[in-house]
């Protein structure tokens, strides 16, 4: 091998690592990413609601479900509830449905959800909800971790950290 | 075989640069970001140690420790100062961004060089999230403790009441 063609092979490879860096380290770096329409069991499963007794997420099948995993001990949580409550209140009509999954104790939430006027249905879970939001891509276990389904149950958007609501709207929109 | 291996040194950089150029941020797990080790100091003394990474805080209310014999009896942890986060939703509450050490009494059986501990605790990121609350068993002996393969907490309601405390919303 001549050394120009040493020096090809070198700076081809490098190449080739700097551009398959480039496009695998931000997927890579998305812990709360699934694949675009990805069928998850989500609308299957069932956890305590906040007037006792089991919910079915699938009892919201067909709408476009907003899925908020939150505690009342997160302060990034706190902050993007507000924004829920309004979009709730405005889109509500045009088939959005939020619904919060609270990994918190229940009467803690029961107390919040009055005291800011949560508008959507909660559901409360322990181990279970943990699990259920890693089953959808957040491996950390970290809050707040937000969903978007669209109305045949597929997880199209996941979210890590606070979201907002210009963020939000635009997704939704475009499911309905 | 050199020369595979510069290339090798080149893609690695090259990935580094890559990852530098697109933000680099990735969230650490809990364990790695919450990194704890403890030592028996006397003999009726354990320091338990978090190495806090940057951009990363642990509550101090929420720091509890426990072990699983029956055998061996933990005192009251004596946990440092912490600083003080003015938070927009909890008020002021402690906590630790830098490494901590925490003393804990400790009584073993006659005879008894090491036992594990069960140590909680619930952090959060500066980029906006916070982990649920983190179950992490050592062995502790008379060396730096050997983390003990995590596993979940067996009793999700014992989870959830470990938390409260100064966190407590203040509004």
């Amino acid at each position: 091998m001549t050394r120009t063609r040493q020096a090809f092979v070198f700076i081809a490879v490098a190449l080739v690592a700097l551009v398959a860096g480039l496009i695998l380290y931000p997927l890579s770096r998305e812990p709360a990413s699934l694949p675009a329409g990805t069928p998850s069991g989500l609308l299957d499963t069932a956890l305590e609601s906040l007037e006792g007794g089991r919910q079915s997420l699938g009892t919201w099948r067909g709408k476009v479900l907003v899925v908020n995993f939150w505690a009342t001990w997160c302060g990034p949580c706190r902050k993007e509830i507000p924004e829920f409550i309004r979009m709730q209140q405005r889109m509500g009509g045009q088939g959005l449905q939020f619904v919060g999954i609270a990994i918190d104790e229940k009467d803690k939430v029961a107390a919040y959800v009055r005291e800011i006027g949560i508008n959507y249905p909660i559901l409360v879970g322990e181990l279970d909800a943990v699990e259920l939001s890693r089953s959808l891509g957040n491996g950390m276990g970290a809050l707040p971790f937000t969903v978007i389904v669209d109305r045949q149950g597929k997880v199209v958007h996941t979210f890590l950290g606070a979201t907002t609501e210009a963020k939000l709207e635009p997704l939704v929109k475009a499911l309905f | 075989m050199q020369r595979t291996l510069i290339l090798l040194i080149v893609a690695v950089a090259l990935n580094a640069a890559a990852a530098a150029a697109t933000g680099g941020n990735d969230l650490l797990p809990p364990q790695v970001a919450f990194r704890l080790s403890a030592q028996m100091a006397k003999g009726d003394e354990i320091l338990v140690r978090y190495d806090v990474a940057p951009g990363y805080y642990l509550y101090r209310s929420k720091l509890k420790f426990s072990v699983e014999s029956p055998a061996v009896s933990l005192g009251t942890p004596r946990t440092p100062k912490g600083s003080v986060l003015d938070d927009e939703f909890f008020g002021r509450v402690e906590i630790y961004r830098a490494d901590v050490v925490i003393h804990i009494p400790v009584k073993l059986p006659a005879g008894a060089q090491s036992f594990t501990l069960v140590a909680r605790s619930q952090g959060c990121a500066d980029a906006g999230v916070c982990y649920t609350p983190l179950q992490q068993r050592i062995v502790v002996g008379p060396g730096m403790g050997e983390r003990v393969p995590e596993t979940p907490p067996g009793d999700g309601r014992s989870l959830i009441d470990s938390l409260g405390g100064d966190t407590a919303p203040k509004r």
